[in-house]
């Protein structure tokens, strides 16, 4: 079958330019684009690598799924969306199995003390299978497409007139959330700038241009500014499963100052960036980039006595967050575990 | 046409490995990665490995090179090897890039016929293996440089002018005394600020004075910018003109001579050179050791991100890190000991076992290295499977493969234990030691011809090693000491600086530094002001002519010919050339003998040089005014040398003896009026004035003659 060889010759060279995309690191990629990308190419995987049953399916999306995750630790979404296939293939595999979806999905903490041989096998081969995790895929795509404008429709619960909202960076998130409740309300927006990088400044170029009151200031004044803000609307990279954040660097400072202040903290973010993660790795998930931005190269003879760090990401503990609004609704933080059982099977939280 | 035949027989002397060109689509980016520096600078550590291949923070410095090609988008790379080309291919066939999955297809070329970079491209030329503009780098450069924007810049300058450039070179802005700007590569460049023009390009290293050509600011050019804080990542965009030159141009070695070559007959050839200055990316150059600890230290430092290496950018399962705080990085299954410490900037490879109450920092260990206890690194870069014993102290030195350091053993600053080397127990190395299992004297044998000075000292330096020597290497050490520590100081100073660069001790300057700044400083001062230096060069040349011409015994006919060539060469007008050559004559003897003759030897022995090269004179001296500006050149000879004054009238006797002047011409040139007044006093010379009396009572007596 050359047409087969030739598109798992395709198929691989697309792995590798995603990998190596990954770990190049360039550019500053929407977490939504790499899931969706992620996501692709497990369906193409899916659809074309030589598997027989489940259990050598989903050993092989978990091959890939490391490697893929293993190139940008960072990018948390890439693990999380290789998890949620793998649970497409668990329910789907069941579900062929005849079991109701019920029981599967409302494990009674009875169940989860008895269940002691759960372990299915899944060796059994049902020819629907690879079009049934493929539908399941696609779904989860369209849900991924609707997830930003589902967060943003929360909007006007939470911003009401003349409140003064902080912000840090730029996430495109929480600028939909912003323009969603500018539609109706009038608000007035400060934006932390976020140095090195100062993405700020395109957040507060693009508030401003929906004729939202918008300032950008230093990281410096935040605590400072404080006092006068409202709430508080961040993104974030990733959630752990202990419902902290890894966050771009200056969040834990604004995270801090409004909890002296008592400012609610919002995190919107999408259930994709939810990972079953702890913070005991934090270390592999941190990303230094070149200190260029902190202190230019051309700065000269000091470089060579000195040692410079420029952290992309903070780490903001859980009892810092007021709540986290995803596109499936407003939850606090102590209820992430609940909803990250709901995600992923808990057999796959290791890759 | 001398030189593309040579290229072609180079081309075909070598296994011939170029891809056929019909063959496969054309492919939108190419590349030529020449991996042999053609020096020693490495030796002797380059003995056993090629320099692309050595580890810099464990990775082969060739991958560093590739995956900068391959990031920015390069889908062929061309990989010249020559020095231990099979290792580098085997190396490369092994790494991710020959996979079939790579985006960038690597192809060898590999010939032992190739002596410099000047050979690779006449090859390149030769087997016609660029279509379009490709890039040209060496096999150690460390970069992350992006090059699309520089490239666009580079493919709309050719459109928009008709191919005059021909080449963008990349820069990076950093300032003087910057630990990554090395000080051999240091360049002074003058570029046109609004095109990003290369109008000069000087190398300065040993240089106390830049000199730039006048020229530069005469021309229509608004703004000339004269820029001394470039590194050069050696890193250029050439288009495939480049090549075509380097061939029709045979005595183009480097990519210097190119550049200057270039720039010099600018106005003859019409082909410009452009820079890109780049200020935020990371790109550099890995000339000598120092300038390893350098880029090693960056790459540590995380500069190069993202190729830091945990990012594990060869994907090789060996070369998986964690990344910690301070610069930490660890790969799989390294043990560290109780009470070690890693303070900051250390990376340690897979499998290495360090021992306890260690302290390593701002160093890089390879992987399957035992460690000892008690044992301090810093700044040292251990490559794999290094044994150090208990008690070792290592600061800032290079231990390579395999190499084996026993208890208590010291290394001072700069030392280099090249592979498989033992030393100690109990000694200590003092600063700059090279020790190497192959014997310094072994260099006459090989047949490698790296034209470098290296060899030379070497020789002088014979100390016949049977065994190895205890009193350096320690009692149950092996290998040899590269160079004898304190007998022969220079020997010393010359050997480290060939490794580690002359930032060492950068004051000195050893004979191969000077060569260089010799061969870049000349071109340049010719081209300061041509209208004045060519006479001088010319005089010089014509001085250099002569002097064979009465060596040699060459007849005159000949020289005549070749002066003729050095007239044209130097465009001297006739008049000059009259003068010059009466010049040169009577100077002669002064410059043959010694500056201050009396009058009476001075013209004994120009008298035998005049009878000789009377056809010369009689070649150039035809019309009147010849005479005239001959004779007004022997005056301003003999009115610069007062002592020599009174041979005056020997002299014209002579030129008139010999019927090279003519009596009116002496005449009416005596009766000049318009002299200065030493002019005057030199015509009050009495035998002058006896000569002209003589010369008028000879023509008067002819003319009477004729009379009768």
């Amino acid at each position: 079958m050359p047409g087969a060889a030739e598109r798992g010759a395709e198929l691989r060279e697309q792995m590798e330019a995603f990998v190596a995309r990954l770990r190049g690191g360039g550019g500053r990629p929407r977490s939504e684009d790499t899931a969706r990308h992620t996501l692709a190419l497990l369906r193409k995987i899916i659809a074309h690598g030589h598997w027989g049953s489940a259990g050598e399916l989903m050993e092989l999306i978990r091959a890939e799924g490391r490697r893929m995750a293993a190139a940008q630790p960072s990018e948390t979404t890439v693990g999380n969306m290789v998890r949620r296939v793998l649970k497409v293939i668990r329910e789907e595999y069941g579900r062929l199995r005849g079991r109701s979806e019920e029981s599967d999905q409302q494990e009674s903490l009875h169940k989860l003390l008895t269940s002691g041989g759960l372990n299915e096998d899944f060796n059994t081969s049902y020819p629907t299978l690879k079009a049934n995790v493929i539908e399941a895929i696609n779904e989860l795509l369209i849900e991924l497409e609707g997830t930003t404008d589902n967060i943003a429709m929360q909007a006007l619960e939470h911003i009401h007139s003349n409140e003064v909202i902080m912000t840090i960076g730029y996430s495109r998130t929480v600028e939909a959330f912003l323009k969603e409740a500018a539609r109706k309300r009038k608000f007035q927006v400060i934006v932390a700038e976020c140095a090195p990088f100062c993405q700020g400044h395109e957040m507060a170029v693009r508030l401003s241009k929906e004729n939202i009151e918008t300032t950008v200031m230093s990281d410096a004044a935040i605590f400072a500014v404080m006092s006068r803000v409202n709430k508080v609307i961040i993104g974030t990279k990733t959630i752990l499963a202990n419902g902290a954040l890894i966050a771009v660097s200056g969040t834990h400072t604004l995270a801090l100052a409004a909890k002296h202040h008592s400012t609610p903290l919002i995190v919107c973010a999408p259930m994709f960036k939810l990972s079953p993660q702890f913070p005991n790795e934090e270390d592999s998930f941190h990303k230094f980039v070149s200190p260029q931005e902190v202190l230019p190269f051309t700065e000269g003879e000091i470089l060579a006595k000195i040692n410079v760090h420029c952290p992309v990401f903070d780490y903001v503990p859980p009892e810092l967050i007021t709540l986290f609004i995803s596109n499936i609704g407003g939850n606090a933080p102590s209820y992430i575990y609940r909803l990250m059982s709901e995600l992923y099977h808990p057999d796959d939280y290791e890759l | 046409m001398a030189a593309r035949g040579a290229a072609r027989r180079g081309a075909g002397a070598g296994p011939g490995r170029g891809p056929d060109p019909q063959e496969e689509p054309p492919p939108p980016l190419q590349a030529v990665l020449v991996a042999d520096s053609f020096n020693r600078r490495f030796f002797p550590i380059s003995k056993d490995r090629p320099r692309a291949l050595l580890p810099m923070a464990n990775v082969a410095m060739i991958d560093y090179t590739l995956e900068f090609l391959t990031a920015t988008g390069v889908e062929e790379t061309f990989v010249f090897c020559c020095w231990k080309s099979a290792e580098i291919k085997e190396h490369l066939q092994k790494s991710k890039w020959c996979r079939h999955t790579s985006p960038n297809t690597v192809r060898f070329v590999t010939s032992d016929l190739y002596r410099s970079l000047g050979d690779v491209l006449r090859d390149v030329d030769a087997k016609s293996l660029v279509r379009s503009d490709f890039i040209l780098v060496t096999g150690d450069v460390v970069s992350n440089f992006n090059i699309s924007a520089a490239l666009e810049e580079h493919k709309l300058r050719r459109k928009m002018e008709k191919n005059v450039s021909v080449m963008t070179m990349i820069f990076k802005e950093s300032s003087p005394g910057h630990h990554a700007r090395c000080k051999e590569d240091d360049i002074v460049i003058a570029m046109d600020s609004a095109t990003n023009r290369v109008l000069h390009y000087q190398r300065t290293q040993g240089l106390k004075r830049f000199r730039f050509p006048m020229n530069l600011f005469q021309n229509s050019i608004e703004n000339v910018e004269v820029r001394h804080d470039l590194l050069d990542c050696h890193i250029s965009i050439c288009s495939p003109q480049v090549a075509e030159l380097f061939t029709d141009n045979f005595d183009y070695q480097t990519r210097d001579d190119f550049v200057r070559g270039l720039l010099v007959n600018e106005e003859v050839l019409g082909n410009q050179i452009h820079m890109h200055v780049t200020t935020e990316e990371y790109g550099a150059h890995i000339c000598n050791l120092l300038m390893y600890e350098a880029v090693c230290s960056d790459i540590i430092r995380r500069w190069v991100y993202p190729l830091t290496p945990e990012m594990n950018f060869t994907d090789d399962e060996n070369q998986s890190y964690t990344h910690s705080k301070h610069n930490i990085y660890r790969g799989v299954d390294v043990s560290l000991g109780h009470g070690s410490v890693l303070e900051e900037n250390v990376l340690i490879g897979q499998g290495t076992v360090v021992g306890s109450n260690c302290s390593i920092t701002n160093s890089v260990i390879g992987q399957n290295c035992k460690i000892g206890d008690k044992v301090v690194l810093d700044g040292a870069f251990l490559w794999d499977n290094v044994q150090i014993a208990d008690n070792v102290e290592i600061f800032h030195s290079v231990v390579c493969d395999n190499a084996e350091v026993k208890e208590e053993v010291k290394l001072k600053p700069h030392c280099v234990l090249s592979s498989q080397v033992v030393v100690g127990p109990g000694i200590t190395l003092s600063e700059g030691t090279v020790i190497s299992l192959h014997p310094p004297d072994e260099e006459e044998e090989d047949d490698d011809q790296f034209s470098d000075d290296s060899g030379v000292n070497k020789e002088e330096n014979k100390v016949k090693l049977k065994g190895y020597n205890k009193k350096d290497v320690g009692s149950e050490g092996k290998g040899y000491l590269w160079k004898a520590d304190d007998k022969n100081e220079e020997d010393e100073e010359e050997q480290r600086q060939s490794l580690w660069g002359p930032a060492v001790h950068s004051e000195e300057e050893s004979e191969s530094d000077s060569d260089l700044s010799m061969g870049s400083e000349e071109p340049d001062s010719r081209a300061a002001s041509p209208q004045l230096d060519d006479i001088k060069v010319f005089q010089n040349e014509v001085l250099g002519t002569l002097q064979r011409g009465e060596e040699e015994n060459i007849s005159c006919d000949n020289l005549v010919l070749e002066i003729n060539s050095l007239k044209y060469a130097y465009n001297i007008g006739l008049k000059e050339m009259m003068q010059v050559l009466s010049k040169v004559i009577l100077e002669f003897p002064l410059q043959q003998l010694d500056a201050n003759l009396d009058s009476q030897n001075y013209f004994s022995a120009l008298l035998p040089l005049l009878k000789n090269w009377t056809p010369l004179f009689k070649n150039y001296i035809k019309r009147a005014s010849d005479h005239l500006n001959a004779l007004f050149a022997i005056e301003e000879f003999f009115l610069e040398h007062d002592s020599l004054c009174t041979s005056i009238a020997k002299v014209l006797m002579t030129f008139y003896q010999l019927e090279i002047l003519e009596e009116d011409v002496i005449l009416n040139w005596f009766s000049l009026r318009d002299t200065s007044d030493k002019g005057k006093q030199l015509r009050k010379n009495q035998r002058l004035q006896k000569f002209i009396q003589w010369l008028e009572e000879a023509e008067e007596e002819s003319s009477d003659g004729d009379q009768d």
